[in-house]
């Protein structure tokens, strides 16, 4: 009789290089299907949107969520910190950089108003990331469910400013605040929704990070606390402490890409399902597809950036298409990640 | 005549740039106790893992009663009747002992199975609930249930790879015995070690493994002098370990480290330590002997922090740090080496020079790492290798090697060398007594004699919890009978 068995291995790096990349690909070619007959467009035709999403300048939009905060994210998985609060971390950052433009005599100076913005995003950024850790730290309580839950606390926070007392004066029925000062706006590429100020950051960071987590003895002790504590303890390293700098600079990078959001594509605070859209979740995936690695994750938001774009691209017929589209799309990404790491650790054998 | 069971031909395996077996060749006959023998990182476990196909040779052949076995799984190997039993016990700590070994037999969990495994463990005064999940049982129950469980599907060949290596000495007779009587019936024993006097004891023949070839077969007597020139090419290292004691201590030195009435619990909330006290001077090197099982481990995790105290106190180099986080008191001037490299002792994740890194406050510059490794005699001597791919002495090594790299007040060291073989041993002795005549303490916690007499100043026995007796002055090893009754009568 055969047998199927799944036998644990060990792939060389390159080979486990290569599985990512193929896995990936097969992914994007079952969304590109998927969205091929949710649009009613052909695939080849669908194909080709799907290979210029990846040559447009507007990845860039995307790339300059997704690359910061899954570096941020890295930074704690690799230290097996279960932060699964971006959202939250990144709404309020915008509502953080929001304040300091708007109700801060701050917002009105130029130079001095986006890095104030975005300096004030880290800030609460971290700030929100810090409760969960502390609960964790020194209560036991699980971080995955604070962290997870906590980002629903953010949504309805935002939302209750908007349509209460930061309603803007000027919106008529848009639960908005009003635009933020000229002064706070970060300019954009003509035709585009990005700005280069931010991209510059996000891979200054990855040279940070990649620093950080390889060359340090910080970073080091930080890889080092998923396979032994106390091995890290024992060196004189302070578990706890390296713990809350890992969710801190997690929450801190989140905040920051919530603060850019406002500063560069939003320009006033919007209800916080909307500045959030799910993007610090899709982050989540990004962190683990470029293998929790610096130089992974650049890759991994490219593509899941071109990808997010071809879901708009494609967008006909009503929103709610357009929003199924882009949820299945993610829904293929995930797979594909899954998949990924389940070739590149174990290979099925039939006898 | 012997006849032959099992042929092994010019195998060859390799791990990126590491040759783990150099082409092999070795027969195993019916009726036999083989031993391997080898110095750590000598190839022994992975000749172990082909012969039990959880590797695939590169080359060469495994020629069963005359005809090429091909192993792509344990589960190959098994249907040949091959079971292997390793160093680290391979049991699924959420599921029941008999859970385990139904899994594994491929019989489900019946009434008349559990019976089997109680009557099995009964015979070797073992016993236990086969009910209990893994993870509450000991590593010598967890080591007799691998037996038992190896046993059961009645094998042909048995592999036993430093599997009754850390036994305590009764039991471990016990396992040997169960051994001899095993291979009676047209049945081997390939038995694993990197302990002469081990090997001496289990073995009808011998081979000896060095840097993945086979150095030296040894068809009947052996001596431990000509084993060890088979292992390691000399016998110098002998000389490092013999008494320095040099009046080091000068009578006014400070304590590094003073335990004051320690009580601490074990596992299960037993008491586990019982107000023992006991001080380390500077300079001084102290040992605490005792049979596994009687509160060392405890005492070692408490003094180090990983361990809660229930009462008493722990001073380092004169600060209190009863309550302090294990990083704070090695901050204080502690270094700990825990008795299992692998769970404590380094991130197996990491490789050699990080986890390096980890331990020293200091940058190290590439030189000092590969100081460190060839101090120590790391093998592979590449500081970017994967801790998790090393032979478990060398893991060991690697954790031993933050002696090398801070300057702490004082040591504490469980079990520090008895995943090492008798070279590496002798190293490591060697840095405990170099430290100590530097000027540093070292509380040595061991179930070795040997080098508790060898290097110390003070043997404390300890039995139950407590200090039973007190050695000290003069030449201890002539004490050494003594200690031994001691540590059994306490
Ligand atoms: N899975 C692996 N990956 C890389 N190297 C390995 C692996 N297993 C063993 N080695 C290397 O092969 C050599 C022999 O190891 P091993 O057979 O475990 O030695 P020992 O004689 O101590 O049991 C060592 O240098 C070890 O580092
Ligand atoms: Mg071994």
């Amino acid at each position: 009789m055969a047998r199927i068995v799944v036998v644990k291995r060990v792939l060389p790096p390159s080979l486990s290089i290569l599985t990512r990349f193929l896995t990936a690909f097969i992914g994007f070619l079952i969304a590109v299907y998927i969205t091929s007959v949710a649009t009613g467009l052909g695939f080849s035709e669908t194909l080709r949107t799907a290979f210029e999403s990846f040559l447009d300048l507007n990845v860039f939009r995307y790339i300059s969520v997704f690359l910061p905060i899954a570096l941020g994210l890295a930074i704690a998985f690799n230290a097996n910190l279960w932060n699964l609060g971006a959202e939250g971390q990144l709404v309020m950052g915008a509502v953080g950089a929001t304040y300091i433009a708007l109700f801060t005599p701050l917002g009105k100076m130029d130079y001095i108003a986006p890095i104030a913005s975005l300096a004030f995003a880290a800030i609460i950024g971290l700030l929100w990331a810090l409760i969960p850790s502390v609960m964790r730290l020194y209560l036991g309580v699980n971080e995955a469910v604070t962290t997870l839950l906590m980002n629903y606390i953010a949504y309805y926070f935002s939302s209750y400013l908007v349509k209460g007392p930061w309603r803007g004066r000027g919106v008529y029925g848009y639960t908005t605040t009003d635009m933020i000062p000229d002064a706070s706006k970060l300019p954009v590429v003509p035709g585009y929704s990005f700005s280069w100020y931010i991209v510059v950051t996000a891979f200054v960071l990855v040279a940070i990070v990649y620093l950080l987590l390889y060359k340090t003895r910080f970073g080091i002790s930080l890889r080092a606390l998923s396979s032994s504590i106390a091995a890290v303890e024992l060196a004189g390293i302070s578990s706890k402490r390296l713990a809350l700098a890992a969710f801190c600079i997690s929450g801190a990078f989140a905040g920051f890409v919530g603060g850019a959001e406002i500063l560069v594509y939003h320009r006033k605070l919007v209800e916080g399902s909307i500045v959030g859209s799910g993007m610090g979740f899709t982050s989540i995936m990004v962190a683990w597809l470029g293998g929790l690695n610096p130089i992974g994750i650049v890759i991994s938001s490219y593509y899941t950036a071109a990808l997010y774009r071809l879901s708009f691209a494609l967008q006909i017929g009503s929103a709610a298409i357009g929003d199924a589209l882009a949820k299945s799309i993610i829904g293929t990404l995930f797979a594909a990640t899954i998949v990924a790491e389940f070739v590149s650790k174990y290979k099925i054998v039939v006898r | 005549m012997n006849r032959t069971f099992i042929r092994v031909v010019d195998l060859y395996k390799r791990f990126g740039d590491v040759v783990a077996l150099d082409g092999v060749t070795l027969d195993i006959f019916f009726n036999e106790i083989l031993v391997v023998l080898g110095e750590n990182g000598s190839g022994k476990s992975t000749l172990a893992k082909v012969l039990y196909g959880v590797y695939v040779p590169d080359r060469g052949k495994i020629i069963v009663d005359g005809s090429e076995a091909r192993f792509s799984s344990p589960f190959d190997a098994k249907k040949k009747g091959f079971v292997m039993i390793s160093q680290r016990p391979q049991l699924i700590d959420d599921l029941s002992i008999l859970e385990n070994i139904a899994l594994f037999i491929g019989e489900p969990p019946s009434g008349t199975l559990a019976k089997r495994i109680e009557d099995f463990l009964k015979r070797f005064d073992i016993g236990i609930d086969v009910h209990k999940k893994v993870f509450s049982i000991s590593y010598t129950e967890k080591q007799f249930i691998e037996l038992a469980k190896a046993l059961l599907i009645n094998p042909r060949l048995l592999i036993v790879d430093e599997a009754a290596t850390y036994l305590p000495q009764d039991l471990k007779t016990k396992f040997f015995e169960i051994l001899r009587r095993f291979v009676s019936d047209n049945r081997a024993v390939i038995y694993i070690t990197h302990k002469i006097p081990e090997a001496l004891e289990i073995g009808n023949r011998f081979v000896v493994l060095r840097r993945g070839k086979v150095a030296r077969v040894f068809n009947g007597a052996a001596n431990p002098s000509e084993l060890r020139h088979a292992m390691f090419g000399t016998e110098e290292y002998l000389k490092l370990v013999s008494r320095q004691l040099l009046q080091r201590l000068s009578k006014d030195s400070k304590n590094v480290l003073s335990v004051d009435k320690l009580v601490v619990l074990d596992d299960y909330g037993k008491t586990a330590v019982d107000g023992l006290s006991i001080d380390v001077r500077a300079g001084e090197i102290v040992s605490i002997v005792g049979v596994a099982g009687n509160g060392e481990k405890e005492l070692g995790e408490a003094i180090a922090g990983l361990r809660k105290a229930s009462s008493g106190s722990v001073k380092i180099d004169g600060f209190d740090v009863t309550k302090s986080p294990p990083s704070e008191r090695t901050r204080k001037g502690l270094v700990y080496i825990p008795e299992d490299p692998f769970k404590e002792g380094t991130a197996v994740t990491l490789s050699i020079i990080e986890n390096m890194r980890m331990y020293a406050r200091e940058r190290l510059s590439q030189d000092v790492v590969l100081d460190a490794i060839k101090k120590l005699g790391i093998v592979p001597e590449n500081p970017a290798i994967q801790v998790s791919k090393l032979s478990g002495g060398n893991v060991q090594k690697v954790s031993i090697s933050r002696l090398l790299l801070t300057m702490p007040k004082v040591v504490v060291a469980h079990n520090p060398t008895r995943m090492l073989d008798e070279r590496s041993r002798a190293l490591v002795l060697d840095i405990l007594q170099r430290f100590s005549l530097s000027g540093g303490g070292v509380l040595l916690i061991t179930e070795d004699v040997d080098e508790a007499v060898q290097i110390s100043d003070k043997v404390a026995v300890m039995v139950d919890g407590r200090i039973a007796k007190l050695f000290e002055g003069g030449n201890l090893e002539s004490f050494r009978s003594e200690i031994e009754k001691a540590m059994v009568h306490g």
